[in-house]
């Protein structure tokens, strides 16, 4: 019974809702025409309310160009951070690309350790290829490309 | 020429603080304006001098004010009163006084800024236009209900003006020797019984009496 009245209750403010959005439209509508009445009327019997012999000031044009600055200020701010987070990003995209941990097989390691490159974490280019002297063309690609996997080179 | 003239006198007061006398073209007559006012819709207007005519009684009495940027009118700023208007030949002359003590703003603005760089501006109620879909809107009737001091590059008519006199009057408005034979003709005409409130020149009663001269002078 609780049940029924609650989802009674639930219909009505539903339908209350409704009628109440159709009511202001209509009132909008209304009010639309009355003015429309109102201008037409006035064009009919020629009489004007109120003459100002001053020029048209748009007191909004002020308000426009002030906000028309403050919206190049918020852009120019917005612009800034963007550039800012893109430099962050890319910073932090460095830094998690050293900090990574560089794994190699273990084969190339021992090979690397022999020529004497125990630490991966400054490999120069001329070192390696220094290292890899003695090697054929398709294994120093091979070890390159572990290497590059392992984002040892780069 | 031709003047059409009307005043409001008020009771002398030596060394009034409060009182400074100004003149000023408010508008031209039968004239196109050189910009569109508010509230006409984009339209030049025309003010006929018959219309202007009619209103003359309106303009007596009614406020001039200002704005603070000097662009406009803002109705809440009464800094004087009109008690002069005459009609001499395209231009409506006023004439009346600041409440220069009230206003000191305003009065240095006058005595200060660039000469010949203010002007007037009415403001109208109830008016009337001959053809709404005219290029420029003929007004032939209307009712004046305030002036405004203002930039003349802010008035819809350019050829206005707004003059403080050079410095206090000890009395009433300066009067331009044109309006003091209107006056004289005006109080000659009251004499003669248009009304019987007649009231000698030294009267100081606190109370206003507004002479009507509407009449055509030949000058």
């Amino acid at each position: 019974m609780d049940l029924q009245s609650g989802e009674n209750t639930v219909d009505l403010t539903g339908n209350f809702e409704r009628v109440e959005a159709r009511l202001e439209a209509a009132a909008s509508l209304l009010e639309r025409a009355v003015a429309l009445m109102v201008e037409r009327d006035s064009e009919r019997s020629g009489d004007v309310q109120r003459i100002v012999a001053a020029v048209e000031t748009n007191r909004g044009a002020g308000r426009e160009a002030e906000l028309e600055k403050k919206l190049e200020a918020a852009e120019q701010q917005i612009a800034e951070l963007r550039a800012q987070v893109r430099t962050h990003a890319e910073s932090g995209t460095e830094t998690r690309a050293k900090t990574a941990r560089k794994t190699i097989p273990a084969s190339t390691a021992q090979f690397l350790a022999k020529q004497g490159l125990s630490t991966l974490e400054s490999l120069e280019a001329g070192a390696l290829d220094a290292a890899l002297h003695g090697l054929s063309l398709e294994q120093r690609i091979a070890v390159k490309a572990q290497l590059l996997r392992a984002g040892v080179v780069s | 020429m031709q003047l059409e003239a009307m005043a409001v006198h008020l009771p002398e007061v030596a060394d009034h603080p409060n009182r400074a006398p100004f003149t000023g073209v408010l508008t031209l007559v039968d004239e196109p304006s050189t910009k569109p006012p508010s509230g006409a819709r984009g339209h030049r207007v025309i003010l006929t001098r018959r219309a202007a005519l009619s209103a003359l009684p309106s303009l007596l009495g009614m406020a001039v004010d200002y704005a603070p940027s000097w662009d406009g009118h803002d109705a809440r700023r009464k800094c004087g009163i009109i008690t002069q208007a005459d009609v001499d030949g395209a231009r409506l002359r006023v004439a009346g006084y600041l409440f220069a003590k009230d206003f000191p703003e305003v009065e240095r603005q006058m005595r200060h800024g660039l000469p010949g760089a203010m002007g007037m501006s009415w403001e109208l109620a109830d008016a009337h236009v001959e053809d709404m879909r005219a290029e420029i809107w003929t007004l032939t009737r209307a009712t004046f209900t305030g002036a405004a001091i203002l930039l003349r590059e802010k008035a819809a008519y350019r050829n206005t003006s707004f003059e403080l006199a050079a410095a206090r009057c000890r009395s009433n408005t300066p009067r331009p020797a044109l309006s003091e034979r209107v006056q004289a003709e005006a109080t000659r005409h009251l004499r003669n019984g248009v009304t019987t409130a007649s009231r000698s020149a030294g009267n100081r009663k606190e109370s206003t009496w507004i002479c009507r001269a509407a009449k055509t002078q030949s000058i």
